[in-house]
């Protein structure tokens, strides 16, 4: 197979289960699925569906019990501690929904940090220009709204210029028009950059902005939707 | 209230505190690290507290038991011509003596032993300075061949009762069979010499026999010391003894003899010990209570709010919360008080640190009054620590009580608005802003390195001191194989027929008044170098012979200073002789010195004593002349077994130093990790590798280390200068700290701290980040 033919992410029958004690849990259940490079894709499924589970997954937070994770043709399922630090550091940037930024740490410093672990990061003031925060450079995020903490936290996921973005209810936090903005933010990226982006929520409306609509319930695949014309974050009704 | 709400209020009170019991449990095992750390803490704090004062109130219990039943003199008059009975019934005429009793100890040879000596001593009134039998005979005052002879030299030497001796004193043979085994107060400290540190009962020994056993051997009574019993003030006792004598007598107090001041001055080491240390093992548990509480009732806000939500008074929630501070302080003072009584026990027992030192019949640990009440209070303030931290959480609302605890906000720190700061790496940032946003836990932190390096670094000191003063004074300083002893009925000839013979140096040495007090005045002929003498500054120096040399005690007893000139009078006379003082000097007795042409100079009479000489102990033929011979190596095996015990004593300190950092810093060190999780979690997401985010914690609790070290060491010398001060009145020590302290030193406090710092950094591997990303702070 050659580069060209690799899907972006291929998730092939993948299981995630937890074992407590005698009792088993399936978050995931022998999920198959493939996703092409630049996609806009928006996970929905009510709590305990096993979204977050696969956002982890991919993410390389968590490994699979079994089947196959394949990210631009590399088997991730198989990767020690070490490696998957890597490939959190190069291929994939967190979205989270309370932010995690690093408190002790400026604005500027949080977007920094990721010169650390990778060679190809991008400069930390350009990153703060495109999400329009050059002017809290200096200011600690605890001196910062939500909002802005959430688009600081977009700024140092793309500072290590990964291939992919996974949010995991990134709107969650916020009010309906800071959500939009940093909905039209993740959808921009999307465009001007290629990223991958793979939103999780349990807003339906949010969905109808994506690509790629993919619905899990009890750790399986419902569907997997295309939307020909997705909304602009503008025309959603929060 | 109504009668309804009041009967919810007790429903909910009944059934609530089985539940609020269950939670208690519960807490207790989530925070064990914690509560572990506190309840060690308190242990230790509380554990050394007791320790050093049951050391020092047993010491002097038992002391003063041994005094009391073997009769412990109050006073010693001194003659060298001897008493007569009649002389003794004068003193007993004198009003407020209780009793008194002529009494001799000669240092004597044993025959059977080349080598040993034993301090053989006769009193003519039992009731007085006599001995507390072990096993065996009573004394019989009229048995013409007993001797009670010192149940350790016995045990030691394998000389069991009914087994005859043979000794040798000035030539005489003394034949006896032993009849008792004892102990003495007289003997509580048995050395051959004062210059001899620690007993040592395989070579030397007591012995106690009848005065018809003395003087039928002797042939004449000769008894140089009245020992007398009485309450009577020295200044008072002195006037009357010399008025009821006719002339100026050398009166010791008995504060002044070995064996009571040696004992006082452990008992004063012990009361400082009891003191300082356990003081700052106090204080770290004190502020890591203090800090550790006000975190975890922190970190218990939410669910503070939700009891007080639910209707639980605060009174309540108060009693649960502070009960947990009453458990943990409770259970760390009662292994405390165990650990206290268990460490006393291993000092004081008679096979322990001060039964090597101290021979007593008895070993009953014994506590100060003020212990119990102290750790009472100390149980109350930890108590009362808890109660303040959860009152501080219940202020207001309930509403309030449930919104979460609001830290401080970061501001930029000073070195932040410089350009070095952008050239620090990342991590060093990180852990920089993490010591300032959480100062109380950097400066525990802090103290707990400051602490440990400054008990480090004060015991390898003391070491090193100890060690350099036995080289300098003793190794270095005493260059003789052997010390005569002259016969007090040797002529001058004779004498110096002696000193000729073995070729060596010699000495006289003899008690004066100085202002009123009685010092040792040493005069010397040290022309072949067989004793040393030592400046200040541990520098050897000679004896010149336009002056006296006074020791540092003296100097600053009597505020003598170079230059200054002082009066002299010998006991038995009314002469006064005017000395320069030419130099202070270090010695480990109190005495002044002088060479013997000075003296000849100012017409001091005095009488030649003691030969140092370069002949063994064995070549040296015994005569009328020679009263007893002592190696040099006596002295020096006997600091073998002082410098054992001073080594474990000081590998006891460092053992707690280290385990003091250990607690300290792990706690701490957990405390930081719980508060910085989500941190490292976001860390390990964004794709840091554990190695990665290991070594920042590494760096953060190198900071530390380095800065306590820096401040620690300074700290440690201070100690360990106001320690040789606290000394003083013993040993006149030079304080020596050599690179090898110094590294030792850094090297155990970093080693340590790495070692915390490894435990910690480990726990990293095992954060879980989904959960720990999973929920808002």
């Amino acid at each position: 197979m050659t580069e060209a033919e690799y899907k972006a992410i291929e998730f092939d029958n993948v299981s995630r289960i937890y074992k407590s004690g005698d009792h088993e849990l399936k978050a995931l259940d022998s999920i198959n699925f493939k996703l092409d490079e630049g996609s806009f894709v928006v996970i929905l499924g009510p709590s305990g569906a096993g979204k977050s589970t696969l956002l982890n997954l991919l993410g390389g937070l968590d490994s699979p019990t079994n089947g196959k994770i394949r990210v631009f043709g590399k088997d991730i399922s198989t990767l020690d501690k070490n490696e998957l630090a890597d490939y959190r550091a190069e291929t994939v940037g967190f979205i989270f929904q309370f932010y995690n930024l690093i408190p002790t740490l400026t604005v500027y410093e949080n977007i920094a940090l990721v010169d650390e672990i990778s060679d190809n990061s991008l400069s930390a003031d350009k990153m703060l220009e495109a999400v329009g925060l050059l002017d809290h450079i200096n200011n600690f995020p605890s001196e910062l709204s939500g909002g802005e903490q959430q688009r600081v936290s977009i700024a140092r996921a793309l500072a290590k210029n990964p291939k992919i973005l996974l949010c995991d209810e990134p709107t969650g936090a916020l009010d309906s028009e800071t959500g939009v903005l940093i909905l039209k933010h993740l959808k921009k990226l999307s465009k001007d950059y290629g990223k991958t982006i793979i939103i999780v929520t349990h807003n339906q409306n949010i969905a109808k902005m994506a690509d790629i609509v993919m619905n899990v319930k009890n750790g399986r695949i419902l569907s997997i939707d295309e939307q020909e014309i997705p909304l602009s974050p503008d025309e959603i009704e929060w | 209230m109504s009668r309804k709400s009041h009967f919810l209020q007790m429903k909910l009170n009944g059934k609530g505190a089985n539940m609020l019991r269950k939670k208690m449990l519960r807490t207790f095992w989530l925070y064990k690290v914690q509560f572990i750390s506190m309840i060690l803490m308190v242990m230790l704090g509380i554990g050394m507290f007791t320790c050093f004062n049951i050391e020092w109130k047993s010491i002097e219990y038992n002391m003063f038991s041994l005094f009391k039943n073997s009769n412990y003199a109050d006073y010693r008059l001194i003659n060298s011509n001897g008493f007569s009975e009649e002389d003794l019934n004068n003193i007993l005429d004198i009003k407020g003596v209780k009793n008194a009793s002529r009494f001799i100890t000669i240092n004597a040879d044993v025959n059977e032993k080349s080598g040993d000596t034993v301090a053989i001593s006769i009193t003519t009134n039992f009731d007085v300075s006599s001995f507390v039998l072990i096993d065996g005979e009573k004394y019989n005052k009229n048995s013409d061949d007993g001797i009670w002879l010192s149940d350790q030299y016995a045990k030691k030497n394998k000389i069991s009762i009914g087994d005859s001796l043979y000794f040798t004193y000035n030539n005489i043979k003394l034949k006896g069979r032993v009849r008792g085994l004892i102990k003495a107060g007289e003997q509580m400290i048995c050395v051959s010499d004062k210059t001899q540190i620690m007993p040592d009962f395989k070579s030397h020994g007591f012995a106690y026999i009848s005065p018809a056993l003395y003087e039928e051997t002797l042939g004449f009574p000769y008894y140089p010391n009245i020992n007398v019993l009485s309450n009577i003030d020295a200044k008072t006792f002195s006037k009357e003894a010399d008025k009821a004598l006719g002339n100026t007598n050398l009166i010791i107090p008995k504060e002044d003899t070995l064996s009571y001041s040696q004992a006082e001055g452990e008992v004063s080491e012990g009361k400082a010990m009891g003191s300082i240390l356990p003081a700052l093992f106090l204080l770290i548990a004190l502020l890591t209570m203090i800090s550790t509480m006000h975190r975890l009732t922190v970190k218990e806000k939410s669910q503070i709010g939700t009891l007080k939500a639910l209707g639980f008074h605060d009174s309540k929630i108060v009693f649960h919360y502070t009960s947990l501070a009453f458990i943990i302080s409770s259970l760390g003072s009662i292994l405390g008080i165990a650990l206290g009584y268990f460490l006393a026990w291993i000092i004081m027992n008679p096979k322990g640190m001060m039964g090597t030192y101290l021979d007593l019949p008895e070993w009953k640990l014994v506590s100060p009054w003020y212990c119990y009440p102290l750790i009472i209070i100390i149980i109350f303030t930890l108590t009362f620590i808890g109660y303040l931290s959860v009152r501080n959480m219940l202020k207001g609302t309930a509403s309030e009580a449930l919104s979460p605890y609001i830290p401080k906000k970061v501001k930029p720190m000073l070195i932040e608005k410089t350009k070095i700061f952008k050239l620090i790496p990342f991590g060093t940032r990180w852990n920089l802003r993490d010591i300032v946003r959480h100062k109380t836990r950097t400066a525990m932190s802090l103290v707990g390195i400051i602490g440990c390096t400054i008990i480090t670094i004060a015991s390898f000191g003391i070491k090193e001191t100890m060690n350099d003063f036995l080289d300098v004074y003793y190794e270095n300083g005493l260059n003789y194989s052997s010390k005569i002893y002259l016969s007090e009925n040797a002529s001058d000839d004779e004498r110096f027929d002696i000193i000729k013979r073995y070729n060596g140096d010699y000495g006289a040495s003899t008690n004066v008044k100085l202002k009123e007090k009685n010092v040792n005045l040493d005069i010397y002929n040290l022309e072949n170098g067989k004793i040393q003498t030592i400046d200040k500054n541990s520098k050897q120096f000679k004896i010149k012979n336009d002056g006296a040399y006074i020791c540092m005690r003296i100097s600053e007893k009597f505020n003598l200073h170079e230059g200054d000139t002082f009066s002299i009078s010998p006991y038995g006379g009314n002469e006064k002789f005017d000395m320069v003082v030419n130099g202070i000097f270090r010695s480990t007795s109190k005495n002044i010195i002088i060479s013997d042409k000075y003296a000849q100079k100012l017409n001091i009479p005095y009488k030649i004593d003691s030969v140092y000489t370069d002949v063994k102990k064995g070549d040296i033929e015994l005569s009328n002349n020679i009263k007893s011979v002592h190696s040099k190596k006596m002295i020096m095996d006997s600091f073998e077994v002082f410098l054992s015990i001073m080594n474990n004593m000081l590998y006891l300190y460092v053992a707690g130093a280290l385990v003091l950092g250990i607690i300290v810093l792990y706690n701490l060190g957990t405390m930081s990790y719980v508060e910085r999780y989500r941190e490292m979690a976001t860390l390990k997401v964004v794709g840091f590798r554990d190695n990665k985010i290991g070594k920042i914690l590494y760096n953060q609790n190198l900071l530390i280390s380095i800065m306590g070290i820096i401040i620690g060491i300074p700290l440690g010398i201070l100690t360990l200068s106001s320690m040789l001060k606290s000394l003083a009145s013993e040993y006149e020590m030079k304080m020596s700290i050599g690179i090898p302290s110094y590294l030792f030193t850094i090297i155990l406090t970093l080693s340590m701290s790495l070692f915390v710092s490894g435990m910690i950094a480990r726990k990293n591997r095992k954060i879980d980040m989904v959960e720990a990303l999973k929920y808002q702070e």
